[in-house]
């Protein structure tokens, strides 16, 4: 069980490090607008198939 | 059907999601949206001047392109921002478009080599988007803080998950036997995150804490820092010693959840402190001044100086005070007093900003902009009594403040009571009360309860802005209507009352090219009774009180009894009988006269909507004193306040909205709400505790009243005052069943039972009962009766 020693730390480190990610990701603002991206996702993917139907 | 493919593209879209309401909601907004920007078509061309820009001034960059951040109107959805950003791609030389629905805002990238911007401007209002320059620097106070709090979210959400492994790893332990060393490591790494979820993101608790103690104003943060401090200290001497509880998986899990309440709440509260930035939307932005004989340029309605020439054209609303210097025309002032009747200006009469120039252009000299102007100081009275007004109070803090007393005093008789079996249990059994007994159930209800609310209105098509509308709509109160728009339908409607249709038919015929509201009612009465227009007709003269013009040969000349009998037309004694019989319906009587013989008359009339008798006794039967303010006629607004059985003596007629703003504010009963059009009672809208808006565009009316009625039908005031009972029953439900498990938890700790273990349970407990009752409870429902 002395491998709780080194698992503890390095389970905690790789949890700081998605931690440390995310409130870089708020910091650079991509959290500010919510409502957006959302649709803009859904909405992306379809113009897509637009696109390649009228290239076929 | 569609003006291209990007509109097919965006419908099939939002057919194929189901999102039909989308349509009904957006002609709904259209067609009542008394837009005061309109006639603004055709001066693109200033927005290639930095000075009508402003505050989007253009942003040359580094490889020749240049950038620009504009305010956007007429966004509805996540369509919009498509339709946008793609019109980007396929433009040559409009490099990028990024859509920010939040705060309808566009940043656009374009070659200036290749396109200007007033063609950008151009194309998006065929579109169906308006541009308009930024008015107030992006709102960078809150930007900050929402990050900052959602930093705060994830550090705590890390440091709370993490503590309960660690936790579950420990009870295991203590079940079924572990290393002396392996448990001291544990409670350490333990310690360690419980500490900085307390000290990081835990600090917000102990600042708000700190600012109610100086204050001394009862708090949430209150007892909410006494417990962290209690329990981070004792937990930390056991730590430390070895001995006894640790309670850092309760902290951070507390900390965390409590700021995600905190989240919300602060979400609802920007909503609510949105800038009542109302003087800009009521008066235009620019202004066409008269540099020389028949020149003219635009200009920023705010660099206007006293004793300037301006030109207004037909159609545009007025920029400043002032005098007519020349021109003759007919003032729309319903924007600024709600009169039905469009009046007669002259040269040499003094003219308001916001009132809107229908017949022709004229010339004014400038007395008074801006905050100077009377509809500015309307406003800014308005803001004033906005600022002065006490926030209500939210419950959670009031109940907040007697419970860290209640609280408190328990602990120390559990202190005494327990001293006699050793200090050390009588601590330990104090502390855990103190942390079983924190309302984190209790702060979550509140802010859940309300943003549940708020999305469930929001799908039956009413938009409220803040929570705190609904909790002062719970109980009855004064209630006023206002009436053009509101009560009525708000256009007038013309009925042949004499005469044959043909003679409407050529009345209808040269009121085609007029643009006048009795003109369109005499239109709409044509079409509905299916009439042929003669295709050979002409409007020759528009006077003030009637129209001339000729079809297919014959002399019509169609206006009230004063202009018919000016231009020399025989009226018989039949004729004034109809007069005088529409003038006891309180209606307005139009005369045709076709070759100098008046054939027909026609009735104008502002008919009462549809249910708005049953509402008004629905909302007395619930205990609302209802009245009615208006700037229309007296006798008008008496006889709609008869037909309503609203008593006399809350019938207001004739009232200038600093009249209207008297009256809201006189405050007789606890809570006054005010109904009426976003954009012509904006003042008093704003004024009242709650201002309801039935018509206007949903982004203007939401600036000046915390409700919009999207669908304007007067019934969904029922299901609002119903709605916003029932929210606050739930709130106080909520807080009933948060505080029996408190009550409960401080029971058990002291009898000195709780254990980690129960604590452990209890907690989520209470915050998932909270949680499903918020969601099971029917607050707006689809049957509300």
């Amino acid at each position: 069980m002395s491998v709780l020693f080194i698992a503890l730390p390095i389970a905690l480190l790789l949890g700081g490090g998605g931690m440390w990610a995310c409130v870089r990701c708020i910091r650079a603002g991509q959290y500010d607008d919510l409502d957006t991206p959302a649709m803009r996702m859904l909405i992306d993917d379809r113009e897509t198939q637009d696109v390649d139907k009228e290239t076929v | 059907m569609f003006c291209c493919a990007g509109c097919h593209g965006a419908y099939e879209l939002i057919h194929g999601w189901g999102l039909d309401d989308y349509y009904a909601l957006r002609d709904r907004t259209r067609a009542g949206d008394a837009t005061p920007t309109r006639g603004e078509k055709s001066r693109y061309e200033a927005f290639d001047s930095e000075a009508f820009l402003g505050l989007s001034k253009p942003v040359r960059q580094a490889d020749g392109l240049v950038s620009a951040e504009l305010a956007l109107h007429g966004l509805h959805c996540g369509a919009c921002a498509w339709l946008i950003e793609n019109a980007a791609a396929r433009t040559v030389g409009w490099r990028s478009a990024r859509v920010k629905l939040s705060d309808h805002t566009l940043r656009l990238l374009f070659d200036p080599t290749r396109i200007r911007l007033s063609q950008i401007a151009r194309l998006l209002d065929r579109l169906g988007y308006e541009l308009a320059p930024l008015t107030k620097n992006p709102d960078d106070h809150f930007r900050r803080e929402n990050r900052q709090l959602l930093i705060q979210v994830a550090i705590a959400g890390f440091c709370a998950a993490n503590a309960m492994w660690i936790a579950v790893a420990l009870y295991a332990g203590a079940a079924s036997g572990v290393a002396a060393d392996h448990r001291f490591f544990l409670r350490m790494i333990g310690t360690g995150l419980g500490v900085a979820a307390v000290v990081f993101p835990g600090r917000t608790f102990f600042v708000g804490a700190w600012a109610s103690l100086r204050t001394r104003t009862p708090h949430m943060d209150l007892p909410v820092a006494l417990g962290l401090s209690v329990g981070t200290l004792v937990g930390g001497i056991n730590a430390i010693s070895g001995r006894g509880e640790i309670y850092f998986d309760s902290l951070a899990v507390l900390v965390f959840l409590l700021l995600i309440g905190r989240w919300i709440q602060f979400h609802q509260q920007h909503r609510a402190a949105k800038a009542v930035d109302l003087l800009l939307r009521i008066t235009p932005s620019h202004a066409r001044r008269l540099i020389s004989a028949g020149q003219t340029e635009w200009v920023l309605a705010d660099a206007l100086q006293i004793g300037e020439t301006i030109r207004v054209a037909a159609g545009e609303s007025l920029p400043a005070d002032g005098t007519i210097i020349a021109g003759q025309s007919i003032l729309d002032r319903s924007l600024l007093t709600g009169e039905s009747r469009p009046v007669e200006v002259n040269p040499g009469d003094a003219v308001s900003a916001g009132t809107v120039n229908v017949l022709r252009s004229i010339d004014l000299r400038v007395a008074a902009v801006g905050r100077d102007s009377r509809i500015g100081k309307v406003m800014q009275s308005v803001e004033r009594a906005a600022a002065d007004k006490t926030p209500v109070v939210q419950l959670a803090d009031r109940i907040g403040g007697v419970f860290v007393v209640v609280v408190t005093i328990l602990a120390l008789v559990v202190l005494a009571v327990w001293s006699q079996a050793g200090l050390a249990i009588a601590a330990s059994h104090a502390t855990s009360l103190l942390i079983v007994a924190c309302p984190c159930a209790l702060a979550l209800a509140t802010p859940l309860a309300i943003a549940v609310s708020l999305g469930r209105a929001a799908k039956r098509k009413i938009l409220i802005r803040d929570g705190s509308s609904l909790q002062s709509l719970a109980e009855p109160g004064i209630l006023w209507f206002d009436k053009t728009g509101t009560l009525t339908e708000g256009r007038a409607i013309a009925e042949l009352v004499f005469g044959e249709p043909t003679a409407l038919a050529d009345a209808a015929a040269i009121e085609r090219d007029c643009r006048h509201p009795i003109a369109d009612a005499v239109l709409r009465e044509a079409t509905n009774r299916q009439l042929e227009l003669p295709a050979n007709a002409r409007l020759t003269h528009v006077h003030l009180g009637g129209i001339a013009g000729t079809s297919e040969g014959r002399e019509v000349r169609v206006g009230n009894l004063h202009f018919i009998r000016q231009q020399g037309c025989a009226v018989e004694n039949s004729v004034l009988a109809v007069v005088d019989r529409c003038i006891t319906q309180l209606s307005s009587p139009i005369l045709v006269s076709i070759d100098a013989r008046v054939v027909a008359v026609l009735a104008i009339t502002d008919p009462l909507k549809a249910g708005a008798g049953e509402v008004v006794r629905q909302l007395q039967k619930q205990g609302w004193t209802v009245g009615i303010l208006s700037g229309d006629h007296p006798e008008i607004v008496r006889h709609v306040g008869e037909q309503l059985g609203i008593p006399t003596e809350r019938v207001w007629g004739g009232l200038s909205p600093e009249d209207k703003l008297a009256h809201v504010r006189r405050g007789e009963a606890r809570t006054v709400v005010m109904i009426g059009d976003g954009a012509n009672d904006a003042a008093a809208l704003a004024a009242a505790d709650v201002g309801v808006a039935v018509r206007g565009g949903a982004e203007v009316s939401l600036q000046a009243a915390p409700v919009f009625i999207a669908s304007g039908n007067l019934s969904s005031l029922l299901e609002l005052t119903g709605g916003a009972a029932r929210t606050s029953t739930l709130i106080r439900a909520a807080f009933a069943v948060s505080l029996a498990y408190n009550l409960l938890a401080v029971g058990f700790a002291m009898a000195g039972l709780i254990s980690p273990l129960l604590a452990a349970v209890l907690m989520p407990i209470s915050s998932i009962s909270v949680l499903s009752l918020t969601l099971a409870w029917p607050t707006f429902r689809e049957s509300v009766r």
